[in-house]
């Protein structure tokens, strides 16, 4: 009886949707505004002079033609120096705390207890290691990054920025408001892919989720600005090679650009081409940001949730890690193993064992990516007297000693280069992915977002490997 | 015997691999590339060639368009036409005579009632199809075609009906033509070829041939839509000059007569005023009277919700620094839009 | 037309609690849902962050919450459960965020729905707020940045907004504070049924169309009587709304009696 009161309704519908025909839905629109535009013009009193010139004013210069772009590039600098400089101190106090005082009181307290040493490692060498360093390496930048960030995403500056940018953007297919996304990520991927919910289309939200791990994010820049130093800064003359390391990192930044707008538009010819496109883009009036709670609902929203999965995950690879060191099977640990294994690809495509398991092992965070592969070169070698043992990851204070460890790995300048180009085009860490898939919903987007780049940096990897030894034979 | 040298131990030097592997890699991405461009994918995952259903309802959309139009053919027209293979069409032929499709009439091929069915449906799916590809989905217009010549032959009676529902029986598939009835109806529709107008005429455009693809990528290029006012400022036998929405066009006759238009009677006056978007420039104002039938789908639906509706006032308030996206102020609103969309935007232009 | 509700039901709670379950929404111990909906970037989350005392970050941007945020107060002694919904434009597309904004309001039946809107933009503003209206007719509409209007010379009569709309008004400016305790205290009656609201309902020109929408209705009210929206149903199912159609399929609007 039901059903057929459901099928009759169905029914009439379909027939009556036929009779009104197709622009039914722009006549009901129509209508709705109608009414509205009626309702306000009974209620609503405009002095029309005075309303909204001071916005007018401040947008004729943040979009000129002749200001827009140097006003923004400014902006970017200065954001990014003062994450950089000041994100030094505390990271080092960080790291001194959690990694020099606290660390060796957790071993004497696990001593003293008389823990089983397999214990103690997993734990304290592993899950606390992987812990303390990506607290060190990846709060402080993100506390200074995304407060500011937030700052002028509430005065309404980063629409202007999208409206600038998005002549660029739209000639890869995607949209303008990818350049905040993208600048987003330079603090963190995964922060960058939850921002890409300001892009309401939903191809050129998935090209900028997709591309977003082409923006070297911040636990990247140490691994990027060390591997330069020791190899790149190397090749010049003492006077020149704090530059020379500097120019090749922010070339590293740029190809990543280059990068990502090569693969926006890649993806938005095959891929995606598909998807509905609606762009729009909103210009909110200014408003005066509130200082502190911006600053408060930043640190809560962004930076702790995003440290909070970066911890999730890093934990569990810490232990994976010491693990992976610790477990022997036949003759050799697990991680012997695996470099042997890999070894052979990894060489020809001037990388090395060591270098790729140390991105499927610390997959979790970037940040941990370095003190994996010294802890990984100097287990394999059995390097003796530098490192603090099988599985317990470490860095050297000094870039010389670090530089001889990897020399004795066989570390050539190709190996560098192509670290700093794999460092750049490899897979998300698995706090992004993880982003990625609560942010797509959808596996076949999280694959390729994920796989994609590793392909990227295989075949860049192995063009550059090959040239140089063309070239330097 | 220095000189002589065995390819292996060409190999072992590190320069060489090094050289062959780059070598093996290139020759590896073109093949790829050239695999792309010549569409070898397509075929390969389209399960090889036409299959043999698949040519049977080419033939018989090929009769019904043929038949349409007034002409008749032979088995020579058809194998050309379809590229297959006259051997190959002669077996064709005869099974489909078998199957009631067609008959031979002095060398000459017609449809029966049965087969005129079968390539309405066909047809019907097709536009369906491209109506479906308009309205739900961002591909290009370019690729509507060949991928509705694809699905018509894959999509059953049921998927169809489904379909048709889902796009709330539409009548006309985005290029004006109109879309048969599952009982085989088709709605006449009046149109001539642009050519075929007089200096002075006002006509609407109603349908874009997408057949041969080169002269509708032309069109394209062109910026012109479906619904368009248009008059005719001159007409011979090589060229066609016509002014439509603010911008003035010249088409050869060869591409002019792929469009269709339906000629306006004295009381649909042709609203010379009627300019798009995009030529508003900073500062002025004007009214918008519509968005064009080529805004399909949710790209529509997101312009109107953000209230671009026939009657507001806009204004550009600033051109930004690439003149696209430009910024324009519609109910107290700044909106950016770029200049594609804003082609689809009609306004009349106030008066200074 | 609610009247058939709490005839049957005096005591029990108005909103759809099973549906609510279904929509992810935890609702023990509620004696209100309350929803907040609103376009984009008109500080709903400031709203939402006043009423409740939480602080989720507000962006000056089209289009910040995506998913939903909840929250809770006391007022009056009753607890109030308070959703803020994605921020739209409308609820006629069939975008993600637009889905949910509009399932919420129809299916989870809210006892109070908050429509907030920016005062020196209305009239666009107000597309949203009579699409809502169209849902449900318990609803109270938000003036929000009062103060910004007011820096830009922008004046609103809110008495004879609340009579041409049929719901109540409240000026606010949310950063500040400002008009909250009076939205409290306005949505608390609403929602106690001490304010009743005859809603403002959309026109359209049309005549074929007026017919159709009416013809629809009629059948859907034999159907389901004393369902408050049997029009928008049916407006929806002109435009052909997937999800509308097989709600009617799977005989969702029935009122759990």
């Amino acid at each position: 009886m039901n059903q057929d009161h459901s099928n009759d309704i169905i029914e009439l519908a379909s027939n009556l949707r036929w009779k009104v025909g197709e622009n039914y839905h722009d006549r009901l629109t129509e209508g709705i505004y109608t009414d509205a535009a009626a309702i306000t013009r009974d209620v609503e009193v405009r002095d029309g002079k005075a309303h909204f010139t001071f916005d007018r004013k401040l947008d004729q210069i943040l979009t000129s033609k002749t200001f827009g772009f140097p006003i923004m590039v400014l902006i970017l600098s200065i954001i990014l120096w003062i994450t950089i400089q000041g994100a030094n101190y505390p990271s080092g106090m960080l790291a001194t705390l959690l990694l020099e005082n606290i660390y060796p009181f957790l071993k004497g307290v696990a001593s003293s207890i008389g823990m089983p040493w397999w214990l103690d490692g997993f734990l304290i060498d592993g899950v606390y290691l992987a812990l303390g360093w990506v607290i060190a390496v990846m709060l402080p930048p993100m506390a200074i990054f995304f407060p500011m960030f937030t700052l002028l995403e509430d005065f309404g500056y980063l629409p202007r920025v999208a409206f600038n940018m998005d002549n660029m953007f739209r000639k890869t297919g995607a949209h303008g408001k990818q350049a905040l996304t993208m600048s987003m990520g330079w603090g963190c991927n995964a922060a960058g892919v939850v921002a890409t919910r300001i892009i309401d289309s939903p191809r050129e939200r998935l090209i900028a989720i997709i591309t977003n791990n082409f923006s070297l994010c911040n636990g990247r820049w140490p691994t990027q600005i060390l591997i330069a130093t020791i190899f790149i800064g190397a090749l010049v003359p003492p006077a020149f090679s704090g530059l020379m390391s500097t120019v090749s990192v922010i070339g590293i930044a740029m190809l990543g650009i280059a990068f990502m707008f090569l693969t926006s538009w890649l993806l938005s010819k095959t891929m995606l081409k598909g998807e509905v496109s609606t762009f729009a883009l909103e210009l909110p009036p200014y408003r005066p940001p509130r200082f502190w709670q911006t600053i408060y609902t930043s640190l809560i929203d962004r930076t702790l949730i995003v440290l909070w999965r970066a911890m999730v995950f890093a934990a569990p690879a810490g232990a994976v890690i010491w693990l992976s060191s610790n477990i022997t099977v036949g003759d050799m640990t697990i991680a012997n193993w695996m470099i042997e294994w890999m070894d052979e690809f990894g060489v020809f495509i001037g990388l090395n064992g060591v270098i790729l398991l140390a991105y499927i092992v610390a997959i979790p965070a970037n940040e941990i990516v370095l003190p994996t592969i010294l802890m990984l070169t100097v287990a394999n070698l059995n390097l003796i007297g530098v490192g603090a043992g099988d599985g317990v990851m470490f860095e050297l204070d000094s870039e010389m000693e670090t530089e001889a460890i990897l020399r004795q790995g066989g570390w050539t300048l190709l190996t560098g280069i192509n670290l700093m180009l794999f460092s750049l085009l490899h897979n998300p860490c698995s706090t992004t992915i993880y982003t990625i898939y609560k942010e797509t919903k959808s596996w076949k987007w999280t694959a390729v977002a994920s796989i994609l780049p590793v392909i990227m940096g295989f075949v860049v990897c192995f063009l550059v490997a090959q040239i140089y030894r063309i070239v330097v034979g | 015997m220095r000189n002589f040298t065995t390819i292996s131990q060409i190999i072992t030097s590190e320069t060489d691999q090094a050289f062959w592997s780059l070598v093996i890699f290139l020759l590896v991405v073109l093949l790829a590339y050239f695999m792309m461009r010549l569409k070898v994918w397509r075929v390969i995952m389209t399960g090889q060639l036409r299959s043999h259903r698949a040519q049977i309802e080419d033939i018989l959309k090929q009769l019904y368009h043929v038949e349409a139009g007034g002409k008749s053919v032979g088995i020579i027209d058809l194998s050309g036409a379809l590229r297959i293979s006259d051997k190959k069409m002669l077996n064709l032929i005869e099974e489909m005579v078998n199957m009631d499709l067609i008959q031979t009439r002095d060398e000459k091929i017609v449809l029966t009632e049965m087969g005129r069915d079968y390539a309405l449906r066909i047809i019907r799916v097709h536009r369906l199809w491209e109506k479906y590809l308009s309205e739900k989905t961002g591909i290009s217009k370019l690729e509507w075609h060949d991928r509705a010549e694809q699905k018509e032959h894959q999509l059953t009676r049921e998927q169809t009906e489904s379909l048709y529902e889902e796009l709330g029986r539409p009548r006309f598939d985005p290029h004006g033509d109109p879309i048969p009835t599952a009982q085989g109806q088709v709605i006449e529709v009046k149109s001539v070829p642009l050519t075929g107008l007089r200096k002075g005429a006002v006509a609407r455009i109603k349908h874009i041939e997408d057949e041969p693809e080169v002269v509708y990528k032309q069109i394209i290029a062109k910026k012109l839509h479906i619904g368009s006012q248009l008059k005719v400022i001159e007409s011979d036998d090589r060229h066609v000059k016509f002014y439509s929405e603010g911008e003035e066009y010249t088409l050869p006759s060869i591409v002019a007569c792929n469009i269709s238009v339906l000629e306006l009677s004295e009381e649909e006056i042709f609203e010379d005023s009627k300019v798009r978007l995009s030529s508003l420039d900073e500062g002025e104002k004007a009214r918008i009277l519509g968005i064009s039938s080529e805004c399909r789908g949710a790209a529509r639906r997101r312009l109107m919700d953000l209230g671009f509706i026939k009657g507001t006032e806009i204004e550009t308030e600033f051109n930004g620094p690439n003149k696209n996206p430009k910024a324009y102020k519609l109910r107290n609103t700044l909106i950016a839009l770029r200049n594609d969309q804003a082609d689809l935007i009609l306004i009349e232009k106030e008066a200074i | 037309m609610s009247k058939v509700v709490s005839d049957a039901c005096e005591t029990c709670p108005l909103y759809n609690s099973a549906e609510l379950k279904k929509l992810g929404v935890n609702v023990d111990n509620a004696d209100f849902v309350v929803a907040l909906a609103g376009n984009p970037n008109t500080g709903k989350s400031t709203v939402f962050n006043a009423l409740t005392g939480l602080r989720q970050h507000t962006g000056n941007w089209p289009g910040k919450t995506v998913t939903r945020a909840e929250g809770g107060y006391n007022y009056h002694g009753k607890h109030v459960k308070l959703i803020d919904l994605p921020g739209t434009y409308s609820l006629l597309s069939t975008s993600t965020d637009e889905e949910v904004a509009r399932n919420f309001i129809l299916f989870g039946r809210p006892d109070v729905t908050v429509i907030a809107v920016d005062a020196s933009r209305l009239e666009r503003n107000l597309n949203l707020a009579l699409q809502v209206l169209e849902i449900t007719d318990k609803a109270v509409l938000c003036l929000n940045l009062m103060d910004e209007a007011k820096r830009h010379h922008v004046a609103i009569d809110a008495r004879a907004l609340s009579r041409r709309l049929g719901i109540p008004v409240v000026p606010a400016s949310a950063r500040n504070g400002e008009g909250i305790p009076e939205l409290l205290e306005t949505i608390h009656k609403v929602a106690t049924g001490e304010i009743k609201c005859t809603p403002h309902r959309i026109k359209i020109s049309s005549k074929q169309i007026n017919q159709a929408i009416e013809d629809l209705n009629k059948k859907l009210l034999a159907k389901y009587p004393g369902l408050p929206n049997t029009r928008w149903i049916a407006m929806r199912l002109l435009d052909g709304d997937q999800h509308i159609l097989d709600a009617i399929k799977n005989d969702e609007f029935q009122l759990a009696s």
